[in-house]
């Protein structure tokens, strides 16, 4: 049975620590950009990034197979990991992962097009194809244009590598007024597009929450979609984004884990809170196997939250909401060939 | 008298509603003063306490479990504004243990009801396809389910707060008094729970208000989460720093004991434990919970007759176990023949006794008890072998295991909702100039309570000054509408209230 069913039935029985379908992994915590909605990895804290060997990389990889289908690959930036072609090699080749996603800010992806096979998914992070609101917010001026021109080399190998490339937008206040021209821009380059507002403190910024241009904006977005834009996102997340509403977190289907294997359970904001609820038990290198990583994490922690209002993150909306939602979730596939179950850019 | 100062505006009253207030106008460049009238602890009904030691380990009180609700909208926004809003603690799922006689029945109800797969109004009926939830009941309470239902409909159409409908003379006692023992005792408990405050008490504006905002128009607005530490500790201080940061200014121990309006200004004396001192500011804000702003408001400014909702008293008792009860719900209610009204199982909610549990295997619950007054008046040793005697009933494996036991007597601080008339109930804007009140007390059409109400209502005050010196107000976050089913009940409700309105005014 497939993880999403099994899940599915889980829900119908009350239960909330769901099998993963998809794991985040950070090849590195460095960062090229100081992006100033990012809350994680920027290059202002490079002085304490980590970066693992490609053995004990290949390791964890490996410990994550034994449970998890689908990989994402992230950071920092995660071409900045200086083994990160044969790491995904050995993931696509010798793991035989089904999916493997990468998420990258783009700016070095010109040096890396020979990842491109390896991929079922390229997600780049760009928040505006306008220069000046993109310097307000994470590329300076003269990155700009190499990150768009890489973009516009990307897209059409999508045939050819058998992969799908998405632009993934936060949407700040900055970034707000020039959306609609990025959407324009991945119309016509046959490019998805995810989005997300900029977080703060784990919600929605201030000026976004009272901003009727981010309702319209939002509301737009609902309505171009239904008429076949390129957008990816279920119509239960457009509306979340819409209205703020609480839903339902299913944390335990989206794990991350650290470039020196250390698992985050149950999600990010309760492992960054460093409370009694959420941290980093355990260290997939020091297990054999994935659910031995996991019994110890709810040894530690307990078992997963089912109705936390502490985030509105992409990551885990997405895939919580269409995990109890089999229609959109089937609706999503058919119209976009993409899984949101397993879409959670980290 | 230490020598008058000058101050943009005076807020008195350290709570949710004077720090919000405070918040709000620092960050648009001015410089409130705040005065509280505890020595120690910023914060008010949200603030932290004493710190305890039970066998080596600190544990800091509070005035009791504070749940922040999904509805809490403005008060989440604020503090995520200033990078203050803790990663809460999820509620998972609330019990509710019924008892008559020996006879000792229990339910999860807290998880069906907010993932029920019916709409609202009807979300509740979920709770009968739980074999647990109909063992509570007997024939007399399906038989009594439509004049049951038929009450919380007929609730929809009436909107308290937003028609300042003050409901006089009816009670959440006279509602319920047809209704079915056990269903009468569901509700019952979970207005005690939720408003804190025994049923007799509970004026009907208030509670239709309460299920309103709670329960009865989304499934979600049942979600909600604990605090991390105690709200001193979470919320209030790092809040209170906050303003200090943007140039406010908080005095701690400062008891207001006269506001005089004098030459266009607000004179503002208090006592410290140093003595007298006062101030004098363009704006007062009055801040503080009801019974203190009654008292200032009589004492100081000659009002005509004023509404203002009653402020009740409850006791916390606290009990710190050496082993675990058997697997449940981390909170519940208790109805039938109880002391205790709730309980929190506290090393599942907060850190402090979370870490305290890993490493001893101990456990320790929090339980309210909200009345009546002849049950408070009891003696701490009475009062505390009652709420044991009541927890080994329910939970008897823990019977010898109690290691330190602990009461707390909160002053009649906590807000009874109710609405009183539109011209006797003070709102934000008072008949008095450039005074403005804030706190869960205060007149306003929103539909918000407690600490969503304070912060509102805070905000609401710090903008009627902003507004006087011609700068820009805040906006407020509005809340979720009901769900399509219950929407499209409410106004056809309120379109049948028109028209009997109509036919009477004919009449």
């Amino acid at each position: 049975m497939s993880t999403y069913l099994r899940n599915f039935l889980r829900l119908k029985q009350g239960q909330s620590t769901l099998d993963p379908r998809l794991a985040i992994y950070y090849a590195t915590t460095r960062c090229n950009l100081n992006c100033t909605y990012c809350e994680d990895f920027g290059a202002r804290r490079n002085g304490e990034a980590v970066t693992t060997t490609l053995d004990d990389a290949k390791k964890i990889l490996s410990i994550i197979r034994d449970g998890v289908k689908n990989l994402w690959i992230t950071g920092g930036d995660p071409l900045l990991a200086p083994h990160l072609f044969d790491l995904m090699l050995f993931a696509r080749q010798d793991l035989r992962f089904r999916e493997i996603s990468l998420i990258t800010n783009g700016t070095l992806l010109s040096q890396h097009l020979n990842l491109l096979p390896l991929l079922d998914r390229l997600v780049i992070s760009l928040d505006s194809v306008e220069p000046s609101a993109l310097a307000a917010v994470s590329l300076p001026n003269e990155q700009s244009q190499s990150v768009i021109a890489a973009i516009e080399v990307a897209a059409p190998l999508q045939k050819e590598h058998d992969f799908k490339l998405i632009l993934n937008a936060v949407i700040t206040p900055e970034t707000l007024s020039s959306m609609d021209a990025l959407i324009e821009f991945c119309t016509t380059s046959h490019i998805l597009l995810s989005i997300s507002p900029q977080a703060v403190n784990n919600w929605p910024h201030f000026d976004l929450l009272i901003s009727e241009e981010y309702r319209a904006f939002i509301k737009r977005v609902i309505n171009l979609k239904k008429h076949g834009a390129p957008i990816l996102g279920s119509n239960a997340y457009l509306k979340t984004l819409l209205n703020q509403e609480p839903y339902a977190c299913y944390p335990t289907i989206i794990p991350r884990i650290m470039p020196d294997g250390c698992l985050i359970y149950p999600c990010l904001p309760m492992e960054k809170e460093g409370g009694e609820i959420g941290g980093r038990p355990v260290n997939l290198l020091g297990v054999s196997s994935w659910n031995e990583a996991w019994q110890r994490a709810i040894d530690r922690y307990g078992e997963a939250p089912s109705s936390c209002t502490s985030c509105f993150q992409q990551c885990y909306a997405e895939p919580s909401l269409i995990q109890s939602r089999p229609i959109s979730w089937a609706w999503e596939r058919l119209h976009t060939g993409i899984d949101l179950g397993t879409y959670g850019p980290g | 008298m230490a020598q008058d100062k000058n101050h943009d505006t005076i807020i008195i009253g350290g709570g949710v509603a004077g720090l919000s207030a405070a918040l709000h106008l620092a960050e648009r460049g001015l410089h409130p003063l705040v005065l509280e009238a505890d020595p120690e602890y910023l914060g008010g009904r949200l603030a932290g306490g004493e710190i305890i030691e039970v066998n080596g380990y600190e544990f800091r009180l509070e005035h009791g479990v504070h749940g922040i609700w999904s509805q809490y909208r403005n008060f989440q926004a604020m503090l995520a504004r200033h990078n203050l809003r803790p990663v809460f603690v999820p509620a998972e799922e609330e019990t509710w243990i019924y008892r008559k006689g020996n006879v000792l029945k229990s339910a999860k109800i807290g998880s069906t009801i907010r993932r029920s797969f019916l709409p609202p109004p009807f979300h509740y009926l979920a709770l009968f396809l739980r074999p647990s939830f109909l063992w509570m009941l007997d024939i007399r309470d399906l038989l009594s389910l439509p004049l049951t239902w038929a009450g919380l409909v007929m609730g929809i159409g009436i909107d308290p707060f937003a028609e300042s409908q003050p409901m006089e003379g009816l009670t959440l006692g006279d509602m319920t008094k047809k209704w079915s023992p056990a269903l009468r005792a569901l509700f019952l408990g979970l207005a005690r729970n939720g408003l804190a405050s025994h049923p007799a008490e509970v004026p009907m504006s208030g509670f239709l208000a309460f299920l309103r905002f709670y329960t009865l128009l989304r499934r979600d607005a049942w979600v909600f989460s604990y605090l991390p530490e105690d709200g001193g500790t979470s919320i209030c201080e790092p809040l209170g720093d906050r303003i200090r940061n943007l140039n406010g200014s908080i005095f701690l121990g400062a008891s207001v004991t006269q506001v005089i309006r004098e030459r266009g200004e607000w004179l503002v004396v208090w006592e410290t434990a140093q003595g007298q001192e006062s101030a004098r500011a363009q704006h007062l804000i009055l801040a503080t919970d009801s019974k203190n702003a009654e008292n200032l408001i009589e004492e100081n400014l000659n009002p005509d007759e004023l509404f203002f909702p009653r402020s009740l008293a409850n006791a916390v008792i606290r009990l710190w176990f050496d082993a675990h009860p058997k697997a449940g719900a981390e909170a519940g209610i208790f109805t039938g023949e109880f002391t205790l009204h709730n309980y929190f199982w506290l090393d599942k909610l907060s850190n402090p006794f979370r870490r305290w549990a890993r490493e001893t295997g101990g456990s320790a619950i929090e339980a309210h008890i909200y009345g009546p007054d002849e049950v408070l008046a009891q003696p701490d040793a009475i009062l505390l072998a009652q709420a044991i005697q009541d927890m080994q009933r329910v939970w008897p494996e823990l019977r010898g295991h109690r290691i330190f036991a602990h009461i707390q007597r909160n002053p009649a601080t906590h807000t009874l909702p109710a609405v009183g008339a539109k011209d006797k109930h003070l709102g934000t804007v008072t008949p008095w100039k450039n005074l403005f009140c804030a706190g869960d007390w205060v007149q306003h059409p929103a539909p918000a309570f407690f600490i969503e109400r304070a912060c509102l209502t805070g905000i609401e005050a710090a903008n009627a000054v902003l507004q006087s010196l011609n700068i820009e107000p805040w906006p407020l976050l509005a809340y979720l509408p009901p769900e399509p089913l219950a929407a499209w009940i409410e106004n056809l409700m309120q379109l049948g209230r028109g028209k009997i309105r109509r036919k009477r005014n004919r009449g």
